[in-house]
């Protein structure tokens, strides 16, 4: 489960927080050795934050922490007087001779860490950030080479009757072995090889969905919803059916189990990311009613798709696929004028749509300050602000963000506009003059609002290897390339 | 013995208790970690005129990886110091 806390710059309050930190890292999963890592970690830094952000006047810290399925995450942000860390390097020389330990503690931050990052957000304050990987067996050395077709993939197993369950945390390993049968090393998500990280999630609920299993009880399929942890939405992000038991409609079975279990569940709508080296995955969710939203353009290491002719790519673009489950009625939007045209033909493609309201029905004052959020996938090498209001020091405030994030190593970074807020024009406007583009409509994404996605991409983008199956996708497609060629052509020019 | 880390609270009660005496024995049973604001003031004590004997019980694993970060392991009497 996530968490924040808020808590005041003293003494006493950094064991409290250290305490939960430690406790906090244990339930989500890390060894306790690991956890007091972290947890020393975290008092490193809240205990230099009271001494020296705040020395003689009463602040604030506040926590964040943050899960994934590979890591987890802990943001400490306070708004104290400001701090170079750049001069503050441990020396034992220094140590020893003049008893000087400056730096010390970053030191140990960076060792007890598997990535530490300072964000040096001006005005807006400085943040720390602390990430742990899971640590845990690994399907693909536990299985063996000589041991490949084994269990589901026996000819012997073909069955015809097959039987649909909820996964539970117990059915871990056999989803990293269907996952590693199926895929060898070519499945995009990593962490679907490590049965532990699997079985954490799904005790969590950060994940449901269903198995299939023979008669016999062999495994045969699965495929499972990821819970958004900012909105009321789900991925249908996690999908397998064994070789040996394709072609027997059992993707069809587990889709409608998945989606009856969403509506159960209350989700508003789920989405999914198809790959673009090929179409075969838009092509599937399009049955099930899912409508092509938004155009992402990640990076990733070159690779092939096993059984697929595909070209290996520097990029890994996916459409952004969505299906409404309710058709409860959605907050009003204002269609930026840069984008109304486009964002009305994705909107036109469903059946229930938000209304249409003007700026001049949305109260200004509701919007004065501007709030971001960052969220780095460290696996993939991306940022994503997600800009919760667009006041109006956004330009001020989201420059200071971007300055922040500089020096770290990104591929893309993309920024998620509201698109209920006035001052959204502008904003796009801005971001385009700071080398973005467009990526489409995020329905639904943060806080049951429909967001507008811009992106900014650090790799050269060969735009004649990304297919896109649906005639929205196509002509998503067709905005964000001449957008990119612009961009590319002033560039060249300047 | 301690009752939780050995964090910068804890050095405080210890820097009060410990007045001008001149040995200090530590039971870190109950220790997750030992931080850097620990780390310093023991070093100070050992290395301060007159130095203070210091002698730790049962550290936790991650202290001894922090010594090797600070690179104080060469320095520190580890053998003298732990008590078995």
């Amino acid at each position: 489960m996530e968490a924040h806390i808020y808590l005041e710059a003293e003494i006493p309050m950094v064991g409290s927080a250290t305490d939960f930190t430690y406790k906090w890292c244990v339930n989500m999963g890390l060894q306790p050795d690991e956890a007091a890592r972290m947890a020393l970690a975290a008092d490193e830094i809240l205990t230099d934050i009271v001494l020296y952000a705040y020395p003689e006047e009463a602040g604030y810290i506040e926590i964040w922490y943050q899960y994934s399925f590979s890591e987890i995450e802990i943001i400490i942000q306070e708004n104290g007087e400001p701090f170079d860390p750049g001069k503050y390097l441990y020396s034992l020389e220094k140590a020893m001779n003049e008893n000087n330990f400056d730096g010390a503690s970053q030191e140990i931050v960076r060792k007890m860490t598997d990535q530490f990052l300072f964000l040096n957000r001006g005005k807006d304050g400085k943040e720390f950030r602390l990430m742990k990987r899971f640590v845990s067996d690994d399907i693909r050395k536990t299985v063996g080479k000589g041991n490949e077709i084994a269990d589901a993939d026996h000819p012997g197993n073909v069955a015809n009757q097959y039987l649909i369950t909820p996964v539970t945390s117990e059915d871990a390993e056999d989803i990293a072995k269907l996952i590693y049968r199926s895929y060898s090393y070519t499945y995009s998500k990593e962490e679907l090889y490590f049965p532990k990280r699997i079985e954490m999630a799904i005790r969590h609920n950060y994940k449901f969905g269903t198995i299939v299993r023979t008669e016999s009880d062999v495994p045969a399929g699965y495929f499972a919803v990821l819970m958004s942890t900012d909105s009321l939405i789900g991925e249908v992000g996690e999908a397998v059916v064994s070789p040996t038991h394709r072609n027997r409609g059992l993707m069809k079975r587990m889709m409608n189990k998945l989606i009856e279990m969403s509506r159960e569940r209350g989700l508003l709508g789920l989405f999914g990311e198809a790959v673009t080296v090929h179409t075969f995955s838009q092509k599937v969710n399009e049955t099930y009613g899912f409508k092509s939203t938004a155009l992402v353009i990640t990076s990733s290491q070159k690779r092939v798709f096993k059984g697929l002719k595909t070209e290996p790519s520097d990029i890994m673009s996916v459409v952004v696929e969505f299906l409404p489950l309710s058709s409860r009625r959605r907050k009003p939007v204002i269609l930026p004028d840069t984008y109304s045209d486009l964002l009305t033909e994705i909107y036109r493609q469903f059946r229930t749509v938000p209304a249409e309201t003007s700026e001049a029905n949305t109260s200004q004052k509701e919007h004065e300050g501007t709030n971001l959020d960052l969220n780095i996938n460290y696996e993939k090498e991306s940022a994503l602000i997600i800009v919760r209001d667009v006041g109006t020091a956004f330009e001020a405030s989201c420059n200071r963000m971007l300055r922040s994030i500089e020096d770290v190593k990104l591929l893309a970074v993309y920024i998620d506009l509201p698109l209920n807020q006035p001052r959204t024009d502008s904003a796009i406007q801005w971001l385009k003059e700071k080398e973005f583009i467009l990526a489409g409509l995020m329905p639904l994404f943060h806080k049951e609002t429909d967001y507008l996605r811009m992106q900014k991409i650090r790799v050269p983008v060969d735009f004649s290897l990304i297919q896109t199956h649906s005639d929205i996708a196509g002509k998503i497609k067709d905005r964000i390339q001449l957008e990119y060629n612009a961009l590319h052509k002033e560039k060249g020019e300047a | 013995m301690l009752s939780g880390d050995f964090n910068l609270k804890a050095v405080r009660v210890i820097k009060e208790l410990l007045d001008d005496r001149k040995a200090l024995a530590v039971d870190l049973t109950n220790s997750r970690f030992v931080n850097s604001k620990a780390i310093i003031f023991l070093h100070k004590l050992m290395t301060g005129k007159p130095a203070v004997d210091v002698r730790l019980k049962n550290p936790p694993k991650v202290f001894f990886e922090l010594l090797t970060t600070l690179q104080l392991h060469k320095v520190w009497e580890l053998d003298n110091i732990i008590e078995p």
